[in-house]
């Protein structure tokens, strides 16, 4: 197990201080924290990436949290035909992102595609989606938010058939109106719960890798280049495995980052 | 279908197997430094055994492609005329470079022979010594069948496969010229003939251009895929990729004017969005009956002809690229079969991509409606008796092949040029100067270089 997880990690930091490209007959060279320093410094086409994976993630954790927690409240109801749909809603979820993207790609076409179609229809556009560098992280971001909402749902949904029922009654019987309920018991009860939700949402969206290569592959003009797809081109596309490496290693900081700050936020009290 | 493999590990080197590589790769040098420039061989009296390397079972590498899907039905021909047994693997091509990169960086010497894209791989492999120099199989008469004919191969395949060094790395397999793609019923209604000039065809572009049921013209937008056709508005613009001491030559007027048209036509006559457009959304486009012209691989043209996807069938034009005040050329990506430099069994590796590159082997796939680098090939009387494709097609595939160029430089790591310079070309359809851009990309290219090509 040690080797398996380890040894990776530790090679990928070692790699990281070197300059080499794969295919090249040179040796790898040791450049200390050569690579660590353009990565800060030196490359814009990084600096501009990481802001730019941090907003994509905060951008679909928001949305997938509200989204989530309301067809989480929506499915908590009784209503007739709640299992089918219920079922229904976890497709996105369960389907292949490959395939996903796929039909995205035409969905999303300008011209062809059934998108433009749909928001004509509402008096909108047409839009471009991701075929503008204005609109391609919107449109990414939309699909994500398409495909794991589902998810926040599911985690939501299990919070909420396992909260205590005395705090409502007590509400009930004071007379607390439904948003008065909702902002005041459901959500603070759930909090622990959501921010576990969160949690997998933001160390996934920070590393989303496979629509935005398969929709957009990070353009148009790199406006929806994360850090994730930059590493690969670094690593798969130019062969440049030292540089890569010490990419690797600033993204896991980032998730790890990230994971500390949700987990401190989860022991806080407010 | 999967050969079994030794997993190559992480894909990178231990000191002992850089080394190892290292002095293959002079051992190949050297080898190809002895060996005098190879001239077309004369009529070869010995004859080929072809059953020398019977009982041998070769691993083979191919990244998806028509060239493949034809080949790939004569296999058992192969086997029982050699008595050898074919492992093969095919996987998309970008998917199948990582892995073979990643096979000769650990020099596990496991593929034997792969379908090699020269475009992409030429320099980088060369300069790694990964491809096993041919000339000597060329001239060995036990080994090369008398017909096999190597002057027959046209110049601009040739030209692809051979390294500065005078080294033939691969046998070439199918060669995809840039060709332009038209609505003849169209162009018939107006009396027109296929544009022959950059002029004439905005001229066109700027006549057919009626949103939203019909725009002028498409070519690819997309990052890193726009490179391809760029390269033949370059070339007809005068430009060049590097200068004769291999720096960027990227900051001249010839760049920019190459910028304001290519970016220009897109932004004014293409479908809109066009600026993410690979050939698949250009093709759609195409098929649909949206574009008046279209710009992309000769290989392309095969679902405009397929009534169960197109609705353009029998009104599409084909003839060769307008030209420039440089003149006209067509930019060409050429795909070989090449021998691993690391495999065991380089001679029946050899024999394998001989055979796949025979006459017999290019008739077949020419007669399969996929071009080939073989002037003999395209003389055959049953290629216009059993036509697959509209005779325009051959015409304009043919004409093209005589004006072929190789569309990308000859560098190391073509992948990052295609990605600067596509970049460029995103900013410039969406309104970003000319001028700028291509200024950002001629620094980004030259600290490319100065990294890559040590």
């Amino acid at each position: 197990m040690a080797l398996i997880i380890v040894y990776p990690v530790l090679y990928t930091g070692w790699m990281s201080l070197q300059e080499w490209y794969a295919s090249s007959v040179t040796l790898p060279k040791f450049i200390a924290l050569a690579n660590y320093q353009h990565l800060a410094f030196a490359d814009p086409r990084f600096r501009e990436a990481f802001f730019r994976t941090l907003y994509f993630a905060a951008l679909v954790v928001s949305g997938e949290a509200v989204l989530g927690v309301a067809m989480a409240l929506l499915f908590n109801r009784e209503f007739w035909g709640r299992g089918l749909v219920r079922t229904l809603s976890i497709l996105p979820m369960v389907a292949t992102p490959t395939a996903i993207a796929l039909i995205f790609v035409m969905m999303y076409h300008p011209t062809l595609g059934v998108m433009n179609y749909l928001v004509t229809r509402v008096g909108v556009g047409p839009l471009k989606w991701t075929y503008s560098s204005h609109t391609a992280l919107y449109a990414l971001a939309l699909v994500d938010v398409w495909e794991w909402t589902p998810l926040v749902m599911l985690i939501a949904l299990a919070g909420l058939a396992a909260l205590p029922r005395e705090p409502y009654e007590s509400a009930v019987i004071d007379g607390a109106s439904g948003p008065t309920i909702l902002w005041h018991i459901t959500l603070p009860l759930l909090r622990p719960i959501l921010i576990v939700a969160v949690l997998f949402r933001a160390i996934d969206a920070i590393k989303t890798f496979d629509i935005i290569f398969i929709m957009t592959q990070g353009g148009p003009s790199n406006a929806s280049e994360t850090i994730n797809l930059l590493l690969f081109n670094q690593a798969f596309s130019y062969f440049n495995i030292g540089y890569a490496s010490s990419m690797a290693v600033a993204l896991f900081a980032i998730v790890m980052g990230a994971s500390l700050i949700l987990m401190k936020v989860r022991r806080t009290e407010w | 279908m999967t050969a079994q493999r030794k997993r190559a590990g992480s894909g990178t080197m231990t000191r002992r197997e850089a080394i190892r590589l290292g002095t293959a790769a002079a051992v190949g040098a050297a080898a190809g430094a002895a060996m005098a420039p190879f001239a077309p061989s004369p009529v070869q009296a010995e004859s080929v055994n072809w059953q020398r390397y019977k009982g041998t079972t070769l691993s083979l590498l191919f990244y998806k492609h028509p060239w493949v899907d034809e080949i790939e039905k004569y296999f058992p021909e192969f086997e029982s005329l050699t008595g050898m047994k074919l492992q093969h693997e095919v996987i998309p091509e970008v998917q199948g470079r990582e892995k073979l990169v990643v096979q000769m960086t650990s020099g596990a010497g496991d593929i034997d022979a792969w379908h090699a894209s020269m475009h992409v791989e030429k320099r980088r492999f060369w300069k790694s010594g990964w491809f096993q120099p041919v000339n000597a199989y060329l001239q060995d008469k036990t080994l090369t069948a008398e017909d096999y004919a190597w002057n027959d191969i046209t110049k601009g395949a040739v030209d692809a496969v051979t390294q500065p060094d005078k080294t033939i790395s691969a046998l070439p397999t199918f060669p995809d010229p840039f060709v332009m793609f038209y609505r003849k019923d169209l162009f018939d209604q107006k009396g027109w003939g296929p544009p022959k000039t950059l002029d004439e065809l905005e001229d066109r572009a700027k006549a057919l251009h009626n949103p939203p049921s019909t725009y002028g013209f498409v070519m690819r937008g997309l990052k890193n895929a726009n490179a391809t056709p760029w390269a033949f508005v370059l070339f007809a613009m005068g430009g060049k990729y590097l200068t004769p001491d291999r720096k960027s030559a990227m900051n001249t007027p010839e760049w920019i004017k190459t910028m304001d048209w290519y970016a220009g036509m897109l932004r004014k006559y293409a479908p809109p969005g066009v600026v993410n457009f690979n050939w698949y959304e250009c093709s759609a486009a195409f098929i649909q009956g949206q574009v008046g012209m279209y710009i992309d691989g000769v290989n392309f043209a095969n679902q405009f002809e397929d009534p169960t996807k197109s609705k353009i069938v029998g009104k599409v034009g084909y003839a060769p690229l307008p030209s420039g005040p440089a003149g006209r050329f067509a930019p060409t990506f050429t795909n070989a079969m090449a021998v691993s430099a690391q495999s065991k069994h380089k001679e029946a590796a050899y024999l394998f991509s001989e055979w796949a590159t025979s006459k017999k082997n290019c008739n077949r796939e020419l007669l399969g409606g996929v071009g080939v680098g073989r002037a003999s090939t395209w003389g055959l009387p049953e290629v216009k008796a059993k036509a697959k494709m509209p005779i325009g097609w051959y015409q304009a595939y043919q004409e093209s092949l005589k004006i072929s160029r190789p569309g990308l430089p000859e560098i190391v790591d073509v992948t990052q040029y295609r990605d600067i310079i596509g970049v460029a070309i995103q900013k410039a359809i969406e309104g970003a100067k000319s001028a700028d851009v291509i200024a950002d990309a001629n620094k980004q290219f030259q600290e490319m270089l100065d990294k890559t090509e040590k």
